[in-house]
């Protein structure tokens, strides 16, 4: 995969790129089908109820029936919204949630592109959609989407601060940002364990970076009918959902790699099953553990919401820089 | 050609498109999304150089940078505020020259610089967050600090002033 980028550009490794591409796009289609159908069933299992079971065997085809509903359905555009950005904003949106997936090392071989900033690279490109979110908040001419778009740029601005302060640990540990090398650096220990104040810190802020439960203020139901995309229908609508369960995929595989150990085995007798497996096991863990989270607690307060960021987070993320560092340094033997 | 240069000219065209466009719409909102393409395409031209820490630094100050101008530019104007402008002719006929100007002169100047040869671009597996992190904390520690404390001085005053506003209410 590596050696491909190094090559000349002909038709040949351009049809190779867009290749890969699509194969990874179809992956990620796959996953978000049957993710909106586990999110369906298991939150429909805790409270109780049985759950999509009526499109083909034991409801498996309910999403490809919902998707191909807003696909066919008619695209329509608010009277007097903002033509071009209407338009723009959906693609802006989405593209940085495909785009931070280049850098992801699924496995040892499975990887687009090794950048030695990759850690680095997730978090500033994810900061784009923002900026989709507030364009399709305004484009629509609003007053719910404007609202629904202001809270969420409040939010994921905020929320950056402390998820980015929340890894600076590992960094500290590993002494690098390139994710596969943390991932060798986890062979002994996963850094959940020494590093287990960032993660929870980290999970807290991706949940609010997420925009879901009990983070979910920019498309709370109840208040805002349905936050910044309420005037979206049809396959605009489509776009902004997949770039929602997108980002979910992006946030469980960073996870896995920063927290989990990515492809390692638990334990390393147990390394004749393919790293791949592993990683899937381990994505698919926080996965359930997102779904489990929208059952289980209620939306959170939008005055509590800033002061909780900067007042709770920011400190126990420093408070753990601090820790990590004041250790590194005894470690090497300074005091 | 290269794949280099073709990235190279879709980057530059961006930029520079950007710029253009950022000066000739009337609403603040495109103007800001203009600006955005601007700001992403040049941390483009900085990954193409072998900069990537640069580049990505670049998308991590701006991308916030833009959003909190959108949001300004949002909550400060009308939803269908227009920008006028002034229509002077003369004045613009004065603008016009002075800029073509300016632009003969810096041409002038890039085309007469001796540049450096430059040094061959790093490989994308070195890792220039390490070297630039070991130039910044040796060589120019004093001027990094000073850096420092002017965003805190500048910050302070942000608050000191937002709160004299709240204590008048």
């Amino acid at each position: 995969m590596s050696t491909l980028l190094q090559q000349a550009p002909s038709l040949g490794n351009t049809i190779w790129f867009i290749l890969a591409a699509v194969v990874l796009l179809a992956v990620l289609l796959g996953f978000v089908t049957y993710a909106i159908y586990f999110e369906r069933k298991v939150i429909g299992w805790m409270q109780l109820r049985i759950g999509p079971n009526r499109v083909g065997p034991l409801g498996l085809l309910q999403t490809v029936a919902d998707v191909t509903k807003l696909l066919l359905k008619e695209d329509t555009r608010p009277l007097h919204a903002d033509k071009a950005l209407f338009t723009l904003a959906p693609i802006l949106a989405y593209a940085p949630a495909f785009a931070v997936l280049a850098v992801m090392p699924f496995t040892e071989s499975i990887q687009f592109a090794d950048l030695g900033i990759g850690l680095l690279y997730y978090i500033a490109l994810s900061g784009i959609t923002v900026l989709g979110v507030i364009t399709a908040g305004w484009a629509s001419n609003n007053k719910y989407s404007l609202i629904g778009g202001l809270r969420s740029a409040a939010q994921m601005i905020s929320y950056e601060v402390p998820l980015v302060m929340s890894v600076v640990g590992i960094v500290l540990m590993t002494g690098s940002m390139n994710l596969r090398e943390i991932v060798e650096a986890q062979r002994d220990v996963w850094n959940i364990v020494p590093q287990f104040i960032g993660f929870v810190v980290f999970i807290v802020a991706a949940q609010a970076e997420l925009n879901r439960t009990p983070f979910d203020l920019p498309e709370a139901e109840s208040e805002l009918v349905a936050g910044y995309h309420v005037e979206y229908s049809g396959f605009r609508f489509a776009m902004f959902m997949l770039a929602e369960y997108v980002y979910m995929f992006g946030m469980g595989t960073l996870i896995t790699i920063l927290f989990l150990g990515g492809w390692l085995p638990i334990h390393p007798a147990l390394s004749f099953i393919p790293g791949i497996i592993w990683f899937v096991l381990k994505f698919s863990l926080y996965v359930f553990f997102q779904f489990w989270l929208r059952a289980t607690m209620p939306r959170m307060r939008v005055d509590q919401l800033m002061s909780f960021a900067w007042k709770v987070l920011l400190p126990v993320a420093l408070f753990n820089i601090l820790l990590t560092a004041v250790v590194i340094s005894y470690q090497n033997g300074m005091f | 050609m290269t794949g280099e240069f073709v990235a190279f000219f879709i980057l530059s065209l961006l930029t520079i498109g950007g710029a253009v466009f950022m000066i000739s719409f009337t609403r603040v909102v495109h103007m800001v999304i203009s600006l955005g393409i601007t700001f992403i395409s040049i941390a483009g031209l900085f990954v193409l150089v072998g900069a990537e820490f640069v580049g990505v630094a670049q998308v991590l100050v701006y991308s916030g940078a833009i959003s909190i101008l959108m949001l300004f530019g949002i909550m400060l104007t009308k939803h269908d505020a227009y920008d006028e402008g002034t229509g002077r002719k003369w004045k613009n006929r004065f603008i016009l020259l002075f800029v073509a100007l300016v632009f003969a002169l810096l041409f002038w100047g890039i085309q007469n610089t001796a540049w450096p040869a430059s040094p061959p671009p790093a490989a994308s597996g070195v890792s220039n967050a390490k070297e630039i992190g070991l130039v910044v904390f040796t060589e120019y520690v004093i001027p990094f600090e000073l850096v420092s404390v002017l965003l805190l001085v500048a910050l302070i005053g942000a608050i000191i002033m937002a709160k004299k506003e709240g204590d008048n209410e």
